[in-house]
């Protein structure tokens, strides 16, 4: 057994004074009496009749001092060193994700590992230092190093569990920065309480982070909704089709109602089965006559009650304007033309900025004002878009990127390119389609413009005589819709920030919570949009800006955090693995213990005094 | 005025008793005991034989006509029984509710009764004798007749406790200054720290048939003071500390109750009556039934 503060030994000095005291003559009630004979007679047979008697007529002094005794033990701070070395720096790192809101552990994992988490600090030693992140979509430092208990007490009690996934990264790159400087000896170390329901940590492959992961979490019953999206039904475009996708991460067949509902109306209440693992993908159609918001709810009562409920808005569809700036191409115009509601225009040059448009189709066409909506250009390009732009010769196109959402069901296969610019891949945006040298395709958003370049003209290529260039159209004109960008924006992952194109002239709005709370935000004129990141809460939001109101939805709609399934252990990279550790706390204190003990005996004391008194 | 020491009824009761005593009277004077003197009574005793100047009318003529010698038929004195009553009345008999001294002269007051009831010779001595009592205690050395039993209550209640007292001093002076042996009444609380056995061995030795009646308070039977206490004693004015309470209410009962069976066992061994009462205890109780009781009286 150690001491965290021996100096408190200094106040067994005290102990002489109670004796001292004790030895002060006790205020007593003078009685006058008969005769005392037989109060002689009673104390001579009492003491010799008591089978400690010196021991009996002190029996309080040594009470005392047996509370004396243990309250300078307590204050010594006695501890069991456990296995873990001592650690100048703690980093406690404490996931506040959705994930940890599981009701698994009771009363929830989140609690659970705040509880564990204040043993730490409890078993801190005189000069440690400790500091408190909380991560759920961001990195909150609830505490800077400090070895203040209180302070990191308050700091892990302030903490609250949200709605958001887990991104634990920037949290390790900050506690990766506090224990650089730091030499070997004070032995720094992270503590990470998680259930580790999160993708895997990329960029950690070279750091050797001395990280203790606290697994929380026993079991993974839970099922979840993990993506949600409405569209026009595409066999009747007078319905809207809410694509549903239900997840089960249980080792268990479950049983649920999933219940659509349209701005709070039931709709409809569809019975679904679901087997261990199974991913389940439930499209409902539902006729809408107003923009309004679909509600997706699972009944079933599982472990984790965030992912049971999904929201989106749903804004009805307008015919999208779209202007073809072009010396003529049949090919382009024919699968724009057979983009379902779309609004064609065609023009031959380009002379102003075309606010009237949705989009601006530039085929090899320079204009001579720059539209400023959204633009698909082809084999042409503004200053600022690229560094340096060049031309080559029957490139080979060897990769793209499928993933994006302007490339789905597009392969460029079979596709053969006569000549094309090529450039750089821009900062403002990914690239596309890739040639050994450089980048032919590319997309991406430059101050609120969106853009999509094409390096060749599609008439020196083989690509209007393939499938694939059809579905590219019909994906870029939803891609620069503003409407479908502007459903993208309404439908936020909790702790992603919310944006919003502010209208002009606009300062200040105000954005009402799901709880009913009201923010009020400042809108800066200059950047032209509002941002708004406390969005830890999942439900629809209202923001009030001008004469507008606009409803946005906060779904977790996350498959990692619904998988609820505690890991054994934390993926860093590709290689490093760090198991869950079994360590609780590096020192078991037990002044509480003691303190405890003290104050049995001073009750002890109490009841004798008062036993022999009343 | 003042309640009467003894209730007419009790009085009336006490009349009926006589006090008991196993010895024979050795007064001079004559009263209505048994003695082993030879006078002028009703109960034969002996005969012996006749010498001149014998009154003629004791001779036993039925004897001289069968026997034709003269003898004198010789009866039994009856003599008077000395009663001594010995009162304790110190400062510690002025305690208890009601007091103890109040109860103890009303046990004197009813046993000087039924001795003067029965033309026995009282007297009453108390210890310590203070100044003011020195009138009414020579009144009290010796009383005799029924009809002086008036003035007898009448000193009785005049008596005063206080001061300290010396209870084997006051029984050993009072067993050597009695002409004759009798009947001793001791009535006190013995809370002496001296003791009693020499005082009480003295009475036994001069040849006192002893009673002795402990009175004490129900305070001190039982106490109700709790706490931490500093307790002062009103004769010798000696301090002791103690710490009392509730839970040591049982110990300290059976210590009184040692305490009174030793003195029981002590009275025992010699011959001498002895009974404790409590101070708040019922008279009629006490002389009606337990005095009989034991024997007192009958």
């Amino acid at each position: 057994m150690n001491f965290l503060s021996p100096w408190a030994f200094a106040f067994a000095a005290t102990i002489p004074l109670v004796v001292v005291f004790y030895l002060l003559k006790r205020r007593r009630v003078v009685k006058l009496v008969s005769s005392t004979l037989l109060w002689q007679k009673f104390l001579a047979e009492s003491q010799a009749s008591a089978p400690f008697q010196k021991l009996r007529r002190n029996w309080l002094l040594l009470l005392q001092i047996l509370m004396l005794i243990l309250a300078v033990l307590a204050l010594s701070r006695p501890y069991f060193a456990a296995k873990s070395p001592n650690s100048d720096l703690r980093v406690l790192i404490l996931d506040a994700s959705a994930s940890m809101r599981s009701t698994d552990e009771k009363p929830s994992r989140f609690e659970k590992a705040r509880k564990e988490a204040l043993t730490w600090v409890d078993s801190l030693r005189d000069g440690d230092q400790m500091v408190v992140l909380q991560v759920s979509g961001n990195t909150e430092v609830k505490q800077s190093a400090t070895g203040e208990k209180s302070a990191l007490r308050r700091a892990i009690l302030s903490c609250q569990a949200a709605d958001a996934p887990t991104r634990p990264a920037p949290a390790f790159k900050m506690a990766e920065s506090l224990i650089r400087d730091r030499s070997k000896e004070s032995n720094p170390e992270i503590h990470f309480f998680s259930d580790g329901a999160f993708a895997d940590l990329a960029g950690f492959d070279n750091s050797s982070l001395p990280v203790i992961y606290h697994k929380v979490g026993v079991s993974s019953e839970n099922l979840g909704i993990t993506a949600l999206d409405v569209k026009a039904n595409p066999e009747n475009a007078s319905q809207r089709a809410i694509y549903a996708s239900v997840s089960s991460f249980s080792t268990n067949t479950l049983q649920t109602d999933l219940e659509l509902r349209l701005d709070g109306t039931l709709l409809e209440t569809r019975p679904v089965t679901m087997k261990p693992g199974e991913i389940s993908r439930q499209i409902f159609l539902a006729t809408q006559t107003n923009d309004g918001i679909f509600s997706v709810h699972s009944t079933l009562e599982d472990e984790l009650a965030a992912d049971n409920d999904s929201s989106i808005v749903s804004l009805l569809p307008h015919p999208e304007k779209v202007l073809l700036v072009t010396r003529g191409n049949r090919f382009l115009e024919r699968a724009i033309r057979s983009v379902p509601n779309v609004q064609l225009a065609i023009a031959d040059s380009l002379n102003d900025e075309a606010p009237e448009f949705d989009f601006v189709v530039l085929d090899d066409v320079i204009p001579t004002v720059w539209p400023k909506g959204n633009i698909l250009a082809f084999r042409v390009a503004n200053t600022n878009w690229f560094e340096k732009i060049t031309e080559i010769e029957s490139p080979a196109i060897v990769d793209w990127r499928a993933t994006h959402p302007l490339m789905h069901y597009v392969g460029f296969d079979t596709v053969q390119v006569a000549k094309s610019l090529q450039v750089k891949t821009p900062s403002w945006g990914v690239s596309l389609v890739e040639s050994p040298q450089a980048t032919l395709m590319a997309a991406g958003e430059l101050g609120h413009q969106r853009i999509v370049w094409v390096g060749f003209d599609t008439l020196e290529s083989t690509w209007p005589y393939r499938v694939s260039y059809p579905i590219f159209l019909a994906n870029v004109a939803d891609w620069l819709n503003p409407a479908s960008e502007r459903n993208n924006q309404l439908l936020v992952h909790a702790g992603d920030p919310f944006r919003f194109r502010s209208p002009p002239g606009v300062t200040n709005g105000t954005i009402t919570l799901p709880d009913g709370k009201k923010r009020e935000l400042t809108v800066d004129p200059k950047a032209g949009e509002v941002v708004f990141g406390d969005t830890l809460k999942q439900g629809v939001y209202h923001l009030s800006i001008g004469s507008n109101e606009i409803p946005f939805c906060v779904n977790l709609l996350d498959s990692s955090e619904s998988n609820i399934k505690p890991h054994e252990e934390l993926q860093f990279g590709k290689f490093v693995k760090v198991e869950a550790t079994t360590l609780h706390r590096t020192n078991f204190e037990l002044w509480r213990h003691i303190a405890a003990a003290g104050l049995g005996v001073l009750m002890l004391e109490w009841w004798y005094y008062h036993k022999r008194t009343a | 005025m003042t309640a009467p020491l003894l209730p007419p009824e009790l009085l009336r009761r006490l009349e009926q008793f006589q006090l008991l005593s196993a010895r024979r009277a050795k007064s001079s004077a004559r009263g209505e005991r048994r003695s082993r003197a030879r006078g002028q009574s009703v109960e034969f005793a002996d005969h012996r034989n006749y010498t001149p100047g014998d009154d003629f009318r004791y001779l036993d003529w039925n004897l001289f006509g069968r026997l034709e010698k003269l003898f004198l038929k010789l009866y039994e004195e009856e003599r008077e029984l000395p009663v001594r009553i010995f009162l304790d009345a110190s400062e510690s008999m002025a305690f208890g509710e009601p007091r103890k001294f109040d109860f103890a002269r009303q046990i004197a007051a009813a046993i000087g009764y039924v001795a003067l009831c029965g033309f026995d010779r009282v007297g009453v001595i108390t210890f310590p004798q203070i100044a003011e009592d020195t009138a009414v205690l020579g009144a009290l050395r010796a009383v005799r007749g029924r009809k002086s039993a008036l003035n007898y209550f009448k000193n009785i209640t005049a008596l005063h406790c206080g001061g300290s007292a010396d209870l084997n001093e006051s029984l050993r002076r009072g067993a050597l200054e009695a002409r004759q042996a009798g009947v001793a009444v001791v009535i006190s609380d013995f809370l002496d720290p001296a003791g009693y056995e020499p005082g009480l061995a003295a009475l036994v030795a001069r040849g006192f048939q002893v009673n002795a009646l402990q009175i004490l308070a129900p305070e001190e039977l039982s106490p109700s003071a709790y706490g931490d206490l500093r307790l002062i004693d009103a004769e010798s004015g000696n301090v002791q500390e103690v710490t009392f309470g509730k839970y040591r209410q049982a110990a300290y009962q059976q210590m009184v109750q040692n305490f009174c069976q030793r003195l029981r066992e002590y009275s025992q061994a010699r011959g001498i009556s002895f009974f404790m009462a409590a101070s708040n205890t019922s008279l009629e109780q006490l002389l009606l039934r337990q005095l009989r009781q034991a024997e007192v009286w009958g």
